[in-house]
């Protein structure tokens, strides 16, 4: 899972970072509206928690035009100024969820979690694949009530599956969402992490469909 | 006596009415002058025209004259004129001998036909030779008279002194004098009926924008609008853009003191979240200070930022806001935000006119932290109700939660303390709704809802 925090203030964009970092997220900052938009614009992110006070451009205008622009992902707005005006303006530009500063981190999480769950459709903060469990506001997961040790990258990459069961997902999809945008990416390094995955996993759950990408297959039932 | 004072007071007090009564007083006052003017410079002329006529007659009367074989003064001919030969007509002449003492010797030496066996009497005067004197007197029908003599003296005998007189009714000066007064009577009342109903068409119409303006103050009043619209005539304008721009700087003061109350929020609420968030990441007992004085400090900012804001509350007058935009916003983020919640909402049906008078964002806050809090502590389901109850409205907000005891409800709107530290929230909302709710002269009242849960009712002032 990839988030984009753009937040102007250097030490609570840090904060953030290190938060949502630790809780499994692959994370870009933006430190202000111009570089949000394009950020927003070009990269895949699974959510966005986005702070309405930016230098160059405004946070509402940002979501704006991604919004006309008809990207999706949830985000979440942090405002300063708790008016209920405000609130409505960014609901109504096309934000999910708002959090008025100064905010619990816990709190950002566990909202930015369920707009996750929300935007692939799920009502359960725990996704379920057969014998394979992804709890998802504790970043982890188990296979039979069997806890798996999974790097950074192989949870990302189990979660943004799990996300969608019996989707197909490219390996350029599964880089773009997986790896911050800093980050050197190869796409070769995607069958590494897939190949250690299945290692842990129970067999077969993770398919290759060939020329296209992966599937988590489900077991019925 | 009370009922005239009264009127009296009014009268002083309408500009419309003393312009009315002035005008028609300087009506009334040019129109009686004009037709005194006018109906004595026709007299004056009619006059003159009458003297010149009996002058003519008697010039005639003076040509005609002559003196027979017998030293007889006789008429060459009757006088053309056939009035002269009719008894009584109206129309004399008579011609006296003068004796030297400038007494009338022989009264009557010749008379008109017209005079009959009567004899005009010319009141006694001293009459120099070829002056022409002008009298008033009374005819063979007591009629009043208008004569006029001249003494001459003929030219085979000069020694003699002859009193010509021409002698008229003044009826023919008085008949069309009065025919006169009468049509200028006529002319000049319709042109002083004209003129008065031409000054009060005017002063209505130079009255309609001020009567317009009245109206617009009205609907500001009101609340209906939030400025005086519409074009006004060059006099008015400056005064309507005058007062529009003390409205606009008004709404201006709020906005920037809102605004002001924003960026201190923004600037202040920043570092205290780093801070927090630094803190939290901690365990010693220097973060658990910093925890708790931020959370303190926030409780603070929050409760005097909200008192500011509202405190730029003031009433300015031409507020308006329609409840039905406002409501539906909010209900769009409450089922955005709280979607996780699955709670249901029902707003009863309400008339699209019902407005508060006041202004947007008092209204978004106050609804907001309403339904902000129903939704906090609904089990499944918020109901609105908004209705009308004499000049104000009243919104009712029920949860079918836990609700509130009563001993807890009247501290939450006195201090806004949070109930529950479980779930987010500064915990002033309804405190805040309260004191923006009495900025406006209205109130707020908690009470259990039949539903199980806190019922609100917040009444507001209606537009």
């Amino acid at each position: 899972m990839r988030v984009l925090v753009v937040e102007d203030e250097p030490t609570l964009a840090e904060q953030l970072r290190e938060a949502l970092a630790a809780a499994g997220y692959a994370v870009d900052l933006a430190d202000n509206g111009r570089d949000a938009h394009f950020a927003g614009d070009v990269e895949s992110y699974d959510a966005v928690v986005l702070d309405l006070g930016l230098p160059k451009m405004d946070g509402l205008t940002v979501l704006k035009h991604w919004r006309t622009a008809g990207r999706t992902m949830p985000v979440l707005i942090l405002t300063a100024r708790d008016g209920w005006h405000e609130k409505v303006a960014g609901i109504d530009a096309g934000a999910d969820d708002y959090l008025t500063k100064p905010f619990h981190m816990e709190e950002l999480l566990a909202r930015l979690r369920a707009l996750i769950r929300r935007a692939a459709g799920h009502a359960s903060a725990e996704l379920v694949c057969g014998p394979l469990v992804l709890d998802t506001r504790r970043s982890r997961a188990t296979v039979d009530g069997r806890a798996l040790a999974l790097t950074s990258h192989e949870f990302r990459l189990l979660a943004y599956l799990m996300h969608r069961p019996g989707q197909v997902v490219s390996r350029s999809e599964l880089v773009e969402h997986i790896y911050a945008q800093d980050f050197d990416r190869d796409s070769n390094t995607i069958e590494v992490f897939v190949a250690r995955l299945r290692k842990k996993l129970p067999p077969e759950l993770i398919e290759t469909v060939r020329g296209l990408g992966y599937r988590l297959a489900c077991p019925a039932g | 006596m009370k009922a005239v004072a009264g009127r009296m007071k009014r009268w002083r007090n309408s500009l419309r009415l003393r312009l009315l009564a002035g005008t028609l007083v300087w009506i009334v006052v040019a129109v009686l002058a004009a037709g005194w003017g006018l109906s004595s410079l026709f007299n004056k002329h009619v006059s003159r025209q009458f003297d010149a006529e009996l002058g003519t007659h008697l010039d005639q009367l003076a040509a005609n004259l002559v003196f027979d074989e017998a030293q007889t003064l006789r008429l060459r001919a009757p006088l053309s004129d056939p009035r002269l030969a009719r008894p009584l007509s109206g129309l004399y002449w008579q011609v006296d001998r003068m004796g030297a003492a400038g007494e009338p010797e022989t009264v009557a030496l010749l008379r008109s036909r017209s005079l009959w066996d009567a004899v005009l009497a010319v009141p006694p005067d001293a009459l120099a030779d070829g002056e022409m004197h002008v009298h008033h007197v009374r005819g063979p029908n007591d009629e009043p008279l208008r004569m006029i003599e001249q003494v001459l003296r003929p030219a085979e005998y000069p020694d003699q002194a002859l009193r010509l007189i021409v002698a008229a009714t003044e009826d023919l000066i008085s008949e069309p004098v009065a025919r006169f007064n009468d049509l200028l009577g006529f002319a000049l009342g319709a042109l002083s009926l004209g003129l008065i109903g031409a000054v009060v068409v005017q002063v209505r119409t130079a009255w309609m924008p001020l009567e317009r303006l009245r109206e617009g103050l009205a609907q500001v009043h009101d609340g209906r609008n939030a400025a005086i619209e519409g074009r006004f005539p060059s006099e008015i304008q400056p005064l309507v853009d005058e007062f529009n721009g003390v409205l606009a700087r008004n709404a201006e003061i709020v906005v920037r003191a809102r605004t002001q109350a924003g960026n201190l929020a923004h600037a202040i609420k920043t570092p205290l979240a780093v801070l927090a968030n630094a803190a939290n990441r901690d365990d010693s007992a220097l973060a658990r200070v910093v925890v708790e004085q931020v959370a303190l400090a926030q409780l603070q900012v929050d409760h005097h930022l909200a008192r500011a804001r509202a405190a730029a509350a003031v009433q300015i007058p031409g507020q308006r806001t329609a409840i039905r935009p406002v409501m539906e916003a909010l209900v769009r983020v409450m089922e955005r935000v709280h979607v996780e919640r699955g709670v249901q909402i029902t707003v009863g049906d309400f008339p699209e006119t019902t407005a508060f008078r006041g202004e947007t964002q008092d209204l978004q806050e106050m609804l907001g932290n309403l339904l902000d809090n129903a939704y906090k502590w609904a089990s499944s389901r918020v109901d609105v109700k908004v209705a009308a109850r004499n000049g104000d409205l009243v919104v009712t907000v029920e949860d079918d939660g836990r609700g509130l005891d009563a001993s807890v409800r009247e501290i939450v709107l006195e201090r806004g303390v949070r109930t529950d530290e479980q779930r987010p929230g500064s915990g002033l909302g309804l405190a805040i709704v309260r004191d923006l709710a009495l900025l406006y002269g209205g109130d707020i009242a908690l009470d259990a809802s039949p539903r199980g849960g806190l019922r609100a009712s917040l009444r507001l002032p209606r537009a």
